[in-house]
């Protein structure tokens, strides 16, 4: 390259002696300078190249930070479970954004993901930063409790934490062909039987302390009060098992794409799969669990974002009659009284309904039926593997 | 340019490389160190955490040991017919001229642009029970999603262009010479095919093989949608992973996919020797 | 190592003296033509087609407004920012380590060969498995995280090192046969002619690699765009902030929504295909250079 005021001739100069020096001596002329000259060239070339990408992610992380509570925005971070997705991003939110602007002035954005109770529970544990953790069961909110995530009593109120109820239905085909009435229907040979896999989806677990209460509880055909008779039960029904999804949403667009004859699912389920236009009978087995979804704020995160008014304001306005009427539009059975009288006629009865407390709540549960030698574990790794 | 002589003769840099060798190397070696060897170390460290036996137990519990043979028979069923298709494939490429072999050349690498989630996807629609097609199999009997056929269809699209790509440089390279001799010899074609051409491709057809195997080992994004995740039927390794870094699990997580990358390794570490073997490319380093 | 060989190198070119080597096919040789071409358009046809028919089934407007609503255009514009990003550090320190592979001599050489085509033994869900473990609330980095008050897993940065981990190996094992294959020669006289080492490279390496590194860039954007199993794991799915185009396919078919999930497919196989034509068009210049 021509120096400024240098001639072509001088240009050539310069080159020779340049290229004398180098062709006397072979070897290079290690010049520290030049080492951090070109290396400093090339990192920031490299900088250069990746700076526009990583500044765009990094302003999306300043978003996605949640600003605090004193300007007028604040943005909270939802982690809940799969299928009260369309109740919670078609209504719940945009109704509490309206509620919150008009009693405190200020604009919320809300960041939602749904997946499988335990994996959400597990994702939230590892890092994932869910302001509000909206989940299956209550014991993927204990494991972000015991995590320390959760300082406080999250179950201290009236309703002990639980926003929304449902039911385990089976779900079967128009007209019930196969006619299923109850749970020892599924142990029919040859049935084709759906349920998500308990170790992702919370879904899952509901349905098998489901089948393993009832057959408990003497509702199966089997012997009342003989866990060894509940466990053959719920072997013979997992024998039918031949797919387990990751969720249990996944579950039931898989039996509506005409995979399968039965699926064990929730009731809010079906009744919103049956709101988008897919066809399907239901039915209720004479015992059944109630099922109960916690919600709960996660209280490190919260401080972490400066959101703790605005968070506890949305959980708050879960329990108000608007919040809980929409719980219902979408086949959820609300908690709160008046609601739920006023929506009975939507859901069908059930005949005996009992909650988790009869297996010993979800602590002794998680030990004895999914824990690493229970019952459900242990059928599963029998069945699948024995030779 | 003269190629030939490049590959003969490499005569060292008398331009060394800029100034401070190690500025160069310590960038590549800062870079493959923080990129690769730190999440190969973390995973090690987080396996072998609880010490061996935990280690053994979590490799050796039978939903585990079902999900990795099944991956590694679905992957062997795959990679006998990849081979067979595949050398079919790359002699027809390299020996005849037909309408259109440009355009096929071309589209054979399709497998490696498309995402393989949309693989998945593709598969199901069309071979789903809903479907006409789907539909009409299960009518027959024969279930493809949600089935095991349905796992090796999937890994078939995805590593369909490996052999034919490993075995065609080889074949182009066959002087027809050889091939001529023998005819001449009175041999027919398909003896010339066995006799001739076969034990050259071989190792090309070994290597490409093996690697598509080890490709479809870590395969994850078409099997989860096209698999059931029932074990010994429709539950992979890869997707049993899954379930256990979503769950309770995180140590048995960690346990098959050491499992998982050592067997990948070796079966690359084992490509790379075959083709050395073979005299190839790796010699001038 | 050599899966990359298979996917990724130039052929080798023929040697000089070589006869044409190909002919027509003649009788029976058509049957064996017939099944070399029906078995991938058996393979692949079907699904391809059952691709395009299910996105355009509810009507190109249908399709339009799916891949026009706020998810799908976020998610499309996360795949592009991510697999740009992903490519942009992949060239650049690729290139680095092909020529520490091919212009320098060391002890360690033969490891560092071995160590760049790990990323091909990771499945992608362990590689997203990983970066929570070092970047999780219990991994190695909390403390350095923590204190920089950043967000990596189930934020954009973890998606970010996730997509590159994936896409590594493509341009450092596209780029050193070439090196290697084109030699010092040219190099060596630029440096007596009195040319710098960036010069050189800059004018005389670069322009001689360019086919091979466009065929490794174009195979790094091809994998970056369709990742799923790792961002899977590491991003959490958030709609509109950490939902690639491959996860809102994946949420799509979830939510009923299969106009969506199709039409992105159909977006994505797009993508794809000009990816490949440009995969193509390179390798066919290096082959021929």
């Amino acid at each position: 390259m021509l120096k400024q005021g240098e001639t072509k001739d001088r240009q050539r100069d310069r080159w020779t002696e340049r290229r004398r020096d180098r062709e006397i001596t072979f070897s290079s002329h290690r010049s520290f300078h030049a080492a951090s000259k070109w290396l400093c060239r090339s990192v920031a070339l490299s900088l250069c190249r990746s700076v526009p990408p990583i500044f765009l992610s990094l302003s999306f992380l300043a978003g996605c930070g949640g600003a605090s509570d004193s300007n007028g925005e604040a943005t909270l971070t939802l982690g809940a479970y799969t299928p009260p997705r369309e109740a919670y991003s078609k209504a719940i939110i945009p109704e509490f954004q309206k509620h919150w602007k008009a009693k405190t002035g200020q604009e919320v954005e809300f960041q939602e993901s749904y997946q499988g109770s335990g994996a959400q529970s597990r994702a939230i544990t590892s890092g994932f930063e869910a302001d509000i953790a909206a989940l299956s069961l209550e014991s993927d909110v204990t494991r972000i409790a015991e995590a320390g995530l959760i300082r406080h009593d999250w179950q201290a109120n009236q309703y002990r934490g639980i926003v929304s109820t449902s039911l385990v239905v089976i779900a079967v085909r128009p007209g019930n062909p196969l006619g299923i009435r109850d749970w020892a229907d599924l142990t029919r040979p040859g049935l084709k039987v759906l349920t998500p896999d308990p170790k992702t989806s919370g879904g899952a677990q509901w349905n098998i302390a489901a089948i393993y209460g009832a057959a408990l509880r003497g509702y199966a055909g089997v012997p009342k009060g003989d866990p060894r008779a509940a466990r053959g039960f719920l072997e013979r029904v997992l024998l039918n098992v031949s797919i387990m999804d990751k969720g249990a949403r996944e579950s039931i667009t898989n039996f509506e794409k005409g995979v399968g004859d039965v699926a064990v699912t929730y009731e809010n389920e079906v009744l919103v799969g049956r709101q988008a236009g897919q066809k399907y009978d239901y039915v209720i087995p004479r015992s059944t669990i109630l099922i109960e979804n916690p919600v709960a704020l996660v209280g490190a995160y919260v401080d972490k974002h400066g959101v703790r008014r605005v968070a506890e304001g949305f959980i708050d306005f879960l329990w108000t009659r608007d919040a809980q009427r929409v719980f219902a539009r979408y086949g959820l059975r609300p908690v709160e009284a008046a609601t739920a009288q006023e929506v009975a006629a939507q859901f069908q009865p059930a005949g005996d309904v009992w909650k988790i407390d009869f297996l010993g709540g979800w602590k002794r549960v998680s030990q004895d039926v999914f824990g690493a030698n229970g019952v459900y574990t242990k059928s599963f790794e029998e069945l699948h593997t024995a030779p | 340019m003269n190629a030939t002589r490049a590959r003969e003769y490499s005569p060292a840099s008398v331009m060394p490389l800029p100034w401070g060798r190690w500025s160069l190397r310590a960038v590549a070696l800062i870079w493959l160190g923080v990129m690769i060897a730190l999440p190969v170390a973390v995973l090690l460290e987080h396996g072998l955490r609880e010490g061996v036996v935990r280690f053994w137990a979590e490799i050796t519990n039978p939903i585990a040991l079902a999900a990795v043979k099944l991956t590694i028979s679905a992957a062997a069923v795959m990679t006998l017919i990849n081979a067979v298709m595949g050398t079919l494939t790359a002699y027809v490429l390299v020996r005849y001229r037909f309408f259109g072999s440009r355009l096929f050349n071309s589209l054979i690498d399709l497998p490696f642009a498309i995402p393989t989630l949309v693989t998945g996807v593709m598969l199901v629609l069309l071979y789903g029970p809903q479907r006409t097609l789907g539909a009409w199999l299960e009518a027959r009997g024969i279930q493809v999603i949600f089935a095991r056929p349905g796992i090796v269809l999937a890994l078939l699209f995805i590593t369909y262009p490996f052999v034919i790509r490993t075995v065609q440089p080889v074949l182009m390279a066959i002087e027809r010479e050889q091939e001529e001799a023998a005819w001449t010899l009175g041999a027919s074609r398909w003896r010339t095919f066995t006799r001739v051409i076969l034990p050259m491709i071989t190792p090309a057809i070994v290597s490409g093989s093996l690697l598509s195997f080890a490709r479809a080992l870590g395969e994850f994004g078409s099997i989860v949608v096209v698999a059931g995740n029932i074990p010994r039927s429709t539950l992979t390794a890869p997707v049993y992973v899954f379930g256990q870094i979503e769950s309770q699990n995180q140590m048995g997580a960690s346990a098959i996919s050491i499992l998982l990358l050592a067997l990948s390794f070796a079966l690359m570490l084992l490509v790379d020797w075959t083709q050395r073997k073979r005299g190839g490319e790796h010699v001038a380093g | 190592m050599s899966q990359a060989r298979a996917e990724i190198e130039p052929q080798i070119e023929l040697r000089p003296g070589a006869r044409k080597r190909t002919e027509r096919p003649r009788g029976l040789e058509w049957a064996l033509v017939a099944v070399a071409i029906l078995y991938p358009v058996a393979l692949m046809a079907g699904p391809l087609l059952a691709i395009v028919w299910g996105a355009l089934s509810s009507g190109f407007g249908a399709m339009a407004r799916q891949l026009t609503s706020p998810e799908a255009v976020n998610a499309l514009k996360l795949t592009l920012l991510l697999s740009f990003a992903a490519t942009a550090l992949n060239t650049v320190f690729g290139l680095v380590v092909a020529l520490v592979l091919t212009r320098d001599n060391f002890r360690g050489r033969r490891a560092l060969n071995g160590l760049i085509d790990l990323p091909f033994a990771f499945s992608p869900v362990i590689a997203g498995f990983t970066l929570i473990l070092l970047f999780g609330r219990n991994g190695w980095f909390v403390n350095l995280i923590d204190a920089l008050n950043l967000r990596v897993v189930f934020a954009l940065p973890g998606m970010l090192v996730a997509t590159t981990f994936i896409s590594l190996p493509f341009v450092a094992r596209a780029v050193a046969p070439v090196l290697r294959h084109v030699g010092q020669e040219q190099e060596n006289v630029a440096y007596t002619m009195g040319a710098g080492y960036w010069r050189t490279f800059w004018s005389v390496t670069l322009p001689n690699i360019r086919w091979g590194l466009l065929y490794g860039v174009s195979l790094t954007f091809a994998r970056a765009v369709g990742e799923f199993g790792a961002v899977l794991v590491v991003g959490g799915g958030v709609t509109r902030f950490t939902e690639t185009a491959t996860l809102y396919i994946y949420r799509s078919l979830d939510d009923r929504n299969e106009v969506g999930a199709y039409a992105m497919v159909l977006a994505l196989a797009v993508i794809s295909l000009c990816l490949l034509w440009v995969m193509e068009y390179a390798r066919k210049h290096a082959q021929d250079e």
